[in-house]
């Protein structure tokens, strides 16, 4: 596997936040890590990306790589337009022109061309999250997470966003980590779902090979109660 | 947005003939040109004062002191802001230094400006010590005020150093500044003239005030406020014209 974090333990003074916790990530998939709030979910995230150290336990294969984020909030950056906010990550990692193309070439796939020159603050809540999470796409990585990226929206925006992330995933293939604590979003994005406990946080049952375009309306009724069964014991 | 705290035109020039109104009123009842001058002995000094050949002369030394002045209170108030952000021992070396500037009686700090410089760096000296700690706040406000969570993901992004400062510190610093830049530029401009009118330079505006007090004569004193409050509304107006032209090319916004 190329991506992976195996028996990973992570202790705050005498709270044990994470116990062993072993997850593999498929390439070009969306993993959802679906937990109750507060188990140590960006604890987690933030082991794999580095920015936080680990007590014990192995990452794999995210060291070397460049990673895309979407955040709780979108981030977004207020003295700059939609182009100016994509075009901020990518800055370092290619020369003008080819940004300008990059930049068009993503407004293009998902319609959004016509915001172009808009900045944050002319933009709502969704959309604003909707330029965060094609920031995100239009980033070279192979992998992109998504730290509870629909949290703070009310229900339209976020099936409407959910939407917008799948078709984007569709167009570019990144291997997705989604962490959240809804069901729903993870039944509508994962290919793979992870359920972790609480705290000290273990990994309780992982329910693989779901492709979401074959899942029928009474497999997915199902499969919701198996994860509230498995979330509520 | 209340409406009311928007400058209404018709307002402002209804205000301002009211008080051109009460000027001549008391004018007229107290009728003493040292008190209170009439409107047109003032027009008549004003004539005389534009017409002088030394005119241009004394507004252009004014305002060099004033641009220098406040110039070098700008580079020192970004750079030594920038610096204390990134530094424990420049920041907490400033603190009594503007502790200093802000509570000692800045009279006190003009006359040890008068023993040490000469007559043409007092002006520009005053100026100084007035608005280099507000400049030097907003500068280190306008870098403690960015979300950290912005900071973060250019990190997570892996943003090279210089676009983070480029992009995110720099116009941080920019934004806060702005809002200042006009009221502390008027604010320089009065305190040089008050450092001219205590250190008396050649050309000044603050000597010719003075001057004019000497000879108590109140209508040349009233024309040269006339002057300094048409300097000032140009200053401003030229400024926000500027603002808006760097507006325009994209930098602020």
């Amino acid at each position: 596997m190329k991506y992976e974090v195996k028996n990973i333990v992570k202790q705050y003074g005498k709270l044990q936040v994470l116990d062993k916790v072993s997850i593999q990530f498929e390439e070009n998939k969306i993993i959802c890590i679906l937990g109750p709030s507060g188990c140590g979910k960006t604890t987690l995230l933030n082991i794999m990306v580095g920015t936080l150290s680990k007590d014990y336990g192995e990452v794999i294969g995210f060291e070397k790589e460049d990673i895309s984020f979407v955040f709780q909030e979108d981030r977004l950056i207020e003295w700059k337009n939609v182009k100016d906010n994509v075009g901020f990550v990518l800055r370092d990692k290619m020369d003008k022109k080819v940004r300008e193309n990059v930049i068009d070439k993503y407004l293009r796939l998902v319609n959004l061309e016509e915001y172009k020159y808009y900045y944050p603050r002319q933009l709502s809540g969704g959309m604003r999250q909707r330029i965060s999470i094609l920031r995100a796409f239009a980033y070279p990585s192979k992998i992109l997470i998504m730290d509870e990226p629909f949290k703070s929206l009310d229900i339209n925006s976020k099936r409407t966003i959910m939407e917008f992330t799948l078709k984007l995933k569709e167009l570019r293939g990144k291997t997705c980590i989604l962490v959240t604590h809804d069901i729903q979003e993870a039944l509508t994005l994962g290919d793979k779902i992870v359920i972790l406990t609480e705290k000290p946080t273990k990994v309780k049952k992982v329910i693989e090979n779901i492709p979401i375009s074959d899942r029928s309306k009474e497999s997915n009724t199902k499969l919701k109660e198996l994860i509230e069964n498995q979330l509520i014991i | 947005m209340r409406n009311f705290i928007l400058i209404d035109k018709k307002y402002s020039m209804i205000s301002k003939l009211i008080i051109i109104f009460i000027w001549f009123l008391l004018s007229k009842f107290i009728n003493n040109e040292v008190m209170i001058p009439t409107i047109r002995n003032t027009l008549i000094n004003l004539m005389d004062i534009v017409k002088d050949k030394s005119f241009l002369i004394i507004i252009r030394m004014t305002l060099l002191r004033g641009f220098i002045g406040f110039l070098i209170s700008l580079f020192l108030a970004i750079v030594l802001g920038i610096l204390s952000n990134t530094s424990k021992f420049i920041y907490n070396f400033m603190v009594p230094i503007l502790s200093f500037l802000k509570s000692v009686p800045t009279m006190a700090i003009i006359i040890l400006a008068l023993i040490w410089l000469n007559n043409n760096k007092v002006p520009m000296f005053v100026g100084f010590i007035m608005v280099f700690p507000i400049l030097y706040e907003t500068v280190l406000n306008g870098i403690l005020d960015i979300d950290y969570k912005i900071i973060d993901m250019a990190k997570l992004y892996k943003v090279s150093k210089t676009t983070l400062i480029k992009d995110i510190y720099i116009p941080s610093v920019f934004i806060n500044l702005k809002a200042v830049l006009t009221s502390t530029l008027g604010l320089n401009f009065k305190m040089v003239i008050a450092g001219e009118a205590l250190a008396q330079p050649k050309y000044a505006i603050g000597s010719n005030l003075q001057l004019q007090k000497l000879y108590l004569n109140t209508p040349g004193v009233f024309a040269w406020i006339i002057i300094i409050l048409l300097i000032k509304n140009i200053l401003e107006y030229s400024l926000g014209l500027l603002i808006k032209l760097l507006k325009k090319a994209k930098q602020w916004k």
